[in-house]
């Protein structure tokens, strides 16, 4: 990739955001953080990333679910490659009952559980971007 | 809330309505009027008021059947009558009939907007109230895997951050530095597995894994069990001894989570031990069933605590070294050892110590139980239910 793709992160726990923003930026991507659904959604319609970093369990419950289910009614957002990171692989799943445990929130959508292999979390990343990629060409 | 507050009113006469919008629409509420009990009504419908004034006498629908139906609507809007014979009888009737408060006519604008003030109040506590409930519910239902999500977040947190710092340094540290970093991830691995095994033990339901019971060596449950505690033990010089019988029956079961069940119990054994101590396993099959017994010589469980070790949160009075864990291990070593159709019993002396003794039925009574359908339908005790 010729310039540097840019990262958006949306999860509530700092710690964890450091972690992971380390891992990105060491790789060369430029990474922006945003600690709250809210100032999520509007970062993401501000200017959109090449990708999203979502933690679905914020705040009283799945917030991020709620934030996915409006970037899917938008058509600009709904197209944002989406890696969703999550604590629980269970609770994915009583979150969405008698679904697959991935659920496909969005339409380009990733799930990872926390914590994430640091070389695990690079090649997903760079997955959902070169398929962007070659959607963007198809297009 | 008082910005922006809606209110609706409901009156035939023209002059109060008028009246009422005015006092109202100075103090920057959002005010709606209907003339009749049926329009009132189709207007609370698309308006959504938080609060309602009506009056009791109208023609058409009385006020009290328009309070009747706005309650069942929602009981959330405070409403409020407005009376032109204050009379204490239908003050009280429509108090009765749920209105919050009363106006009796003629009212000043200051009276008015006080008795607004204060259903505004009592709405925001209404649906303050609500809400609260509404939490309260969700934490009940999805407790275990609430408290699950709060503890592993920060276990996750540090995790991702160990991980980072291995790659940051990789070409900074010694081996024997990358090989400490490489354990503390192992154990905080560890946890969080331990977590997912207590919130599957908690929150599926345990009756599940009859479904993939299979035949079972407990001799090699019970190997892996002392395995997986060796460490601990031998940290506070702790002897695990073993008294087998050349053979075991199978039992019908499932290996995961009866190895858990026994890593329970025999991890209290060495929590509750004092160092250089020593614990004791032994198995023997009596009557178509193994007995498992665990013995220590540690602190012992007091008489009075004993029948409650095995319910959900009990913790033990602070072990030798002042050890203490989540409450919970013998809570779902009971429903895993139960699950299996087996029992787990305690005796103990205190100051003597404890033995823990789980039965389970040996492969062929267990399957042959699993044909009776009243054992097949026997439900496991829920967490949370009677100890």
């Amino acid at each position: 990739m010729s310039e540097k793709a840019r990262v958006l992160i949306i999860d509530d726990d700092p710690d964890f955001v450091d972690g992971i923003r380390g891992v990105l930026e060491a790789a060369g991507y430029q990474v922006d953080a945003v600690y709250n659904p809210k100032a999520g959604f509007e970062a993401l319609k501000r200017r959109p990333p090449d990708l999203l970093l979502l933690d679905i369990l914020m705040g009283r419950g799945a917030e991020g679910v709620m934030l996915a289910r409006k970037m899917r009614k938008d058509p600009q957002l709904s197209q944002i490659p989406t890696l969703i990171i999550t604590g629980l692989r269970e609770q994915i799943a009583f979150l969405f009952p008698g679904q697959a445990v991935h659920p496909h929130i969005l339409a380009v959508d990733e799930l990872m559980e926390k914590p994430v292999d640091p070389q695990l979390l690079l090649d997903r990343v760079k997955a959902l971007l070169d398929a962007a990629a070659r959607r963007r060409v198809a297009g | 809330m008082s910005a922006g507050a809606r209110v609706l009113i409901i009156d035939d006469e023209e002059i109060v309505l008028d009246v009422c919008r005015e006092i109202l629409e100075g103090d920057n509420y959002t005010v709606a009027t209907a003339p009749d009990g049926a329009q009132g009504l189709s207007l609370a419908e698309e308006f959504g008021p938080d609060v309602v004034f009506v009056d009791l006498k109208m023609p058409g629908l009385s006020g009290f059947e328009v309070l009747e139906r706005l309650r069942t609507r929602d009981p959330s809007i405070v409403p409020i009558v407005i009376t032109g014979y204050a009379t204490l009888a239908s003050a009280v009737e429509a108090m009765q009939k749920g209105a919050y408060d009363f106006v009796p006519k003629p009212f000043t604008p200051e009276e008015f907007r006080l008795i607004t003030r204060r259903a505004l109040e009592k709405r925001r506590l209404v649906r303050e109230t609500i809400a609260l409930r509404r939490e309260q519910e969700m934490l009940r239902e999805n407790f275990a895997a609430i408290v699950a999500h709060e503890l592993k977040a920060p276990l996750a947190a540090v995790q991702q951050n160990l991980l980072l710092l291995t790659v940051e340094l990789a070409d900074r540290l010694t081996d024997a530095q990358k090989e400490r970093l490489a354990r503390l991830r192992s154990r905080l691995d560890d946890l969080l597995k331990m977590i997912d095994t207590w919130l599957r033990a908690i929150s599926a339901d345990l009756g599940k894994i009859r479904e993939r019971f299979l035949p079972t060596d407990v001799a090699g449950v019970i190997a892996k069990a002392v395995e997986t505690v060796q460490p601990y033990a031998a940290r506070k010089d702790i002897e695990i001894t073993q008294a087998l019988p050349p053979s075991l029956p199978a039992v019908h079961g499932d290996e995961g989570t009866l190895g858990e069940a026994l890593t329970n119990v025999l991890s209290n054994a060495v929590k509750y031990s004092s160092a250089g101590g020593r614990v004791g396993v032994s198995a023997r099959v009596d009557d178509e069933r193994i007995l498992i017994a665990v013995t220590d010589a540690g602190v012992g469980i007091a008489p009075d605590e004993l029948p409650y070790i095995f319910g959900d949160f009990y913790r033990g009075r602070a072990g030798v070294t002042g050890e203490a864990g989540a409450g919970l291990g013998l809570a779902v070593t009971r429903r895993i050892v139960e699950a299996h159709g087996g029992t787990i019993t305690a005796e103990s002396m205190p100051g003597k110590g404890s033995t823990f003794v789980i039965t389970l039925p040996v492969r062929r009574a267990a399957e042959a139980a699993r044909d009776r359908p009243e054992a097949q339908n026997r439900p496991v005790a829920p967490l949370g239910g009677a100890v």
